[in-house]
């Protein structure tokens, strides 16, 4: 069983699929194909009935008739073939191993890593299976979460292992598995009033230090950057099954906007998941532009690749909105991004003595 | 009165010394690191012009020692004719010894002032002797003897000198000479360099074995270099010539007119110049206002100045052009891969011109890809008369002429249009002339000369389109390759694999294939034959079209005397000199047709890319579709030579002469072109393209 409830055979049948259309073309005298949407900015939208943004009409299709294509579709057909072999075997590979493994393909093998990260997600959005269907786990680390809740984990030996966030870890946290989907990891009990998700590993130890997660009652959770899909996938659990409001609080610059996205909207990468991994309501506490003015924050200057981001934001339909034009006009007339550690300009307590009280009464407010 | 005449003496050998110091700048021996290069470069010239003199393929090595406080030593050995003892002092030791200024012919020897600078730089900067043993093939021993200047008689001064067997690596040696000294001079490496010149020298003169090994004090090789023979034949004996009026000035001909034995300025005209007929030279003397008996002796000077000024008015006939020695193209592709590893190779010798009643010649080699460097400027190789030029790159006339290209046209960056070109390329640049005008005393820049300049040019934008269509062709071929790839590699797998997969029967691919491809295809491979020392060239045609095609394909080859076909199953026949005529009748869809024919007389590596052009409806990937128009240029270029000779002229006419004479050529292979009324010329022949090789849609 997985997020979206597909047995072995289905997987394994949906897999074949790919198989089937490629020889149903050859059978025909057609060069062989896969069909695949588009996966640019260009070609995302709001499904308003699943909240989140999901890939558009747009297709490409991926046909033998250059070099470049037919590799794709015989890697596409190994890697499937790959699955198959450890589905039955009931084993799982890293992303990396398989890129490894492709070494074996002769000319089936993969360029680089990416090409077979990038082939793995255009298979689950082909099959619309997810790529713990496939026995694939990323090598990205999963997040890092500290807070008085209560997590049911299976562990190697097959076991129930139950770990208070709190009381259970030491100073680095729990750290999130791979695979927190509920055959995994169950949702026990919490006793906080939100979840607070954060950029950099320096403002959550900060937190940590300052016992923000008992003074204010919520539960820490590690971003490290770019989140993980399970990072995400488990910060939509909390939100969903505890009915937690989520708060997100980043650097102050074009990169962090796009983690929000991430979170609250969903990847234009993974926009095919989106209605697993992303959490609408999640709330972009800070820094926000207006903050930097506002507190006086030490600031940088924005570089050419930070206004290159910030203009190709303002096209991007998830901040279409007048809230985050503003916000991204703002830190263009700005010229300006500060990072989450620069207010310590006030000493190290302010951000948990000041700054964030008064963001969250800000919030609360509203 | 002794110490007046010990002061004169003193005085003079001052003289001499500061003569040599005050122009060791042009003398090559300005610096110390320019010393050593110079010293290599005359010991070397004048080894390769006594081989060459004698017809022996020259074998030399060069050892230079670092002794310590910028001393070097300097070992140069040939296996040449050697020096006949009496010579030895005249060779090395007679400074400013002058050839003779009336024969006029191409040789290295032209600069410096030879290998008794090197005596001199050696005796001055270290006060060491210079050893010499030379071994003449006639005597039964070498002479060992050890050579000094001696400033004030202007002549070389022997000391130990005595005879003996010579033996090297314990072979006797039957021929050849060894000079040994000591000099003050810093051995570096880089652009210019020891090392460099020789590479280069081994370049434009393949026929020579060189060697080059470079110690430090404590015996450690620091730098070597080993440049194999790449062909036996050695350059052609050159003829001399006498000076042409075009070229001459008033100083040389008033000395020629008071050396003359002649009784009447006729018949000195005559016997003295090339290009003079007895008309001619009765028209000179009229256009000069002299008698024709007068006695050339007592030719005054305005008289002269008037003579002078009569050449340029009278026509003439062009100097003789045999007085050239050319390195020919195919031998300057073997020197340019050996001593630079690169992919392609383009190589000219444009025919012999004259300017200013001197012949000359211009040769271009052009090399690309492998191991060149991809930025930055390209390297330069100048010549002139087989001799390396390594200073001064900027100034002279041959760099010129390379940089007037617009070599973006032709493949290479060149930003601006301005200076050298960037890329992984070299090209060589080699004049030949019976007389190179330098910029300077220093002889390492080419002056400025309009026709010079303008035949650099020319052989430029042909190397260049050589270079551009070597370019579009591996752009095409790999193309070819990677479709080629798809359909019988990937596609198969991909049938294989999804069969397995769906546990399913395979499909038939052909109508997947022709889906794909929708092309006619065309592959070929030169191979060289171990066995046969053929060298053969394959042409495979692939229709992967719905329908039947039918081509003429044609083949440009390296005919030339002694290289022939050999092997050519299909038949087919000769469309023009270089170029062979193959039909195709059907072709059907989904079928392959290979040409295969094999070439004799030609070395590994002398030909590695064919040219393949097609006549026919619709295109074929991987060949040219001919240039009607301009085949018929060719045709007629053919037929011109065909008719030279034919008439077998004597030498001293032009070939100019002959067109004038010689009728209109008909060429019967027009007719054929008519009558082979399948192939739709009409479209072409609007297209005229300046190049039949490069001929392209859309190409200027």
């Amino acid at each position: 069983m997985s997020a979206n409830g597909f047995t072995k055979e289905e997987v394994i049948g949906a897999l074949h699929g790919i198989a089937a259309e490629m020889h149903d073309r050859m059978a025909k005298g057609e060069p062989p194909r896969m069909t695949l949407p588009v996966r640019t900015k260009q070609n995302i939208a709001f499904d308003n009935k699943l909240g989140v943004y999901k890939y558009g009409k747009k297709r490409s299709t991926r046909d033998a008739t250059s070099l470049g294509s037919a590799r794709q579709l015989l890697r596409a057909l190994h890697v499937s073939e790959f699955i198959e072999e450890m589905i039955e075997a009931g084993k799982s590979s890293t992303l990396r191993e398989m890129y490894y493994i492709s070494e074996g393909w002769g000319h089936g093998k993969f360029g680089s890593q990416n090409e077979s990260n990038n082939l793995a997600e255009d298979l689950e959005i082909v099959t619309k299976c997810m790529r713990e269907d496939f026995k694939l786990r990323p090598e990205e680390d999963g997040a890092r979460i500290i807070g008085n809740i209560t997590f049911e984990e299976r562990n190697r030996k097959g076991e129930w292992m139950r770990i208070n966030c709190r009381d259970d870890v030491g100073d680095s946290g729990y750290g999130v598995p791979y695979n927190v989907e509920s055959e995994k990891l169950k949702l026990v009990d919490h006793d906080v009033d939100f979840i607070m998700a954060i950029e950099t590993g320096g403002m959550f130890d900060r937190l940590v230090e300052n016992g923000f997660d008992d003074d204010s009652r919520c539960a820490l959770i590690h971003l490290k950057g770019q989140p993980a899909r399970s990072t995400r996938r488990i910060i939509k659990r909390m939100n969903e099954e505890w009915n937690l409001p989520v708060l997100v609080f980043l650097d102050g610059d074009p990169w962090s906007y796009r983690i929000y996205a991430s979170i609250a909207y969903g990847a234009i990468k993974t926009a095919h998941i989106s209605e697993y991994l992303a959490t609408p309501s999640a709330i972009y506490l800070g820094i926000r532009a207006a903050d930097i003015m506002s507190y006086d924050l030490p600031a940088d200057d924005l570089s050419s690749k930070d206004i290159q981001a910030l203009k190709a934001e303002l096209s991007d339909p998830r901040f279409a909105d007048a809230e985050w034009q503003n916000e991204i006009n703002l830190m263009l007339e700005l010229g300006k991004k500060a990072e989450q550690q620069s207010l310590a300009k006030y000493g190290l307590d302010f951000v948990t003595d000041t700054y964030l009280p008064e963001k969250l009464a800000e919030i609360m407010g509203r | 009165m002794v110490d007046a005449e010990k002061i004169a003496s003193k005085q003079k050998q001052i003289s001499i010394s500061e003569f040599f110091e005050k122009n060791k700048h042009f003398l090559g021996f300005d610096t110390l690191q320019r010393a050593v290069i110079t010293a290599v470069k005359e010991s070397v010239d004048n080894s390769l012009d006594a081989c060459e003199e004698t017809r022996i393929l020259p074998e030399i090595k060069v050892e230079i020692n670092r002794l310590g406080n910028d001393r070097l030593e300097l070992i140069c050995q040939d296996n040449g004719p050697g020096i006949p003892r009496d010579s030895v002092e005249n060779v090395f030791g007679k400074f400013l010894l002058g050839s003779r200024f009336h024969a006029i012919r191409q040789t290295r020897g032209q600069q410096g002032i030879g290998i008794t600078g090197v005596v001199m730089y050696s005796q001055l900067t270290t006060g060491s002797k210079t050893s010499v043993v030379s071994k003449v093939a006639s005597d039964s021993s070498a002479v060992y003897v050890d050579l000094g200047l001696d400033t004030r008689k202007n002549r070389a001064t022997k000391s130990n000198e005595r005879r003996d067997v010579w033996f090297e690596n314990g072979q006797e040696v039957r021929h050849g000479l060894k000079i040994r000294t000591v000099m003050r001079a810093k051995y570096q490496r880089g652009r210019q360099s020891v090392h460099q010149y020789l590479r280069m020298t081994s370049i434009v003169n393949p026929h020579a074995s060189i060697k080059l090994i470079v110690k430090d004090k404590e015996g450690e090789i620091i730098d070597q270099g080993h440049w194999v023979r790449t062909t036996d034949r050695l350059p052609r004996v050159v003829e001399e010539i006498k000076p042409h009026p075009h070229g001459i000035q008033l100083g040389q001909l008033q000395r020629m007119l008071k050396e003359a034995d002649e009784r009447k300025l006729t018949s000195f005209l005559r016997h003295n110049f090339s290009g003079v007929s007895v008309r001619a030279a009765k028209e000179i003397l009229q256009a000069a206002g002299l008698e024709e008996g007068r006695t050339p002796v007592r030719v005054k000077a305005d008289e002269a100045q008037a003579m002078v000024e009569a050449f340029q008015g009278v026509k003439l006939l062009a100097p003789p052009t045999d007085c050239l020695s050319p390195i020919e193209e195919m031998l300057i592709k073997k020197g340019l891969s050996k001593a630079i590893d690169s992919r392609f190779a383009s190589t000219v010798t444009r025919k012999p011109t004259v300017s200013l009643g001197n012949p000359f010649q211009i040769e271009v080699g052009l090399v690309f890809g492998g191991d060149l460097q991809a930025d930055g400027p390209i390297e330069v190789l100048r010549f002139a008369n087989r001799v390396p030029l390594m200073y001064q790159q900027g100034g002279c006339l041959l760099t010129k002429g390379l940089e007037s290209v617009d070599w973006k046209r032709y493949g290479l960056d060149h930003p601006g249009g301005r200076g050298l070109p960037k890329g992984p390329a070299a090209v060589l640049i080699h004049l030949a002339s019976t007389n190179v005008q330098f910029t300077s005393e220093a002889k390492e820049a080419v002056a400025d000369n309009e026709e010079v300049f303008e035949e650099i040019r020319k052989a430029m934008l042909e190397v260049g389109r050589g270079l551009r269509n070597h370019l579009k062709k591996s752009s095409q071929r790999k193309k070819a390759q990677e479709k080629f790839d798809l359909i019988n590699i990937i596609l198969p797998e991909i049938s294989k694999k999804t069969s397995e997969l769906l546990e399913r029967e395979e499909p038939d691919l052909a109508p997947v294939i022709t889906k794909i491809m929708n092309a006619v295809f065309l592959e070929d491979e030169i191979i060289w034959d171990k066995e046969t020392k053929n060298t053969i060239c394959s042409i495979t045609i692939y229709n992967y079209t719905a329908r039947a095609r039918a081509y003429t394909i044609l083949a440009k080859w390296p005919e030339a005397d002694g290289v022939c076909i050999v092997e050519n199953p299909r038949g087919g026949r000769k469309e023009t000199t270089g170029l062979w005529n193959w039909r195709l009748d059907t072709l059907d869809p989904g079928q392959s047709a290979e040409i295969r024919f094999a070439v004799s007389g030609l070395s590994k590596g002398d030909w590695n890319e064919s040219d393949v052009f097609f006549r026919g409806n619709g295109e074929i990937i991987g060949a040219t579709r001919i240039d009607e128009k301009l085949l018929d240029e060719m045709r007629k270029m053919d037929a011109l030579a065909a008719a030279e000779a034919e008439h077998a002229v004597p030498k001293t006419e032009s070939i100019e002469h002959l067109v004038e004479r010689t009728p209109y050529p008909v060429n019967e292979g027009n007719d054929e072109i008519l009558i082979d009324g399948k192939d739709p010329v009409g479209g072409d022949s609007e297209t005229a393209s300046i190049d039949l090789w490069a001929y392209e849609e859309g190409d200027e």
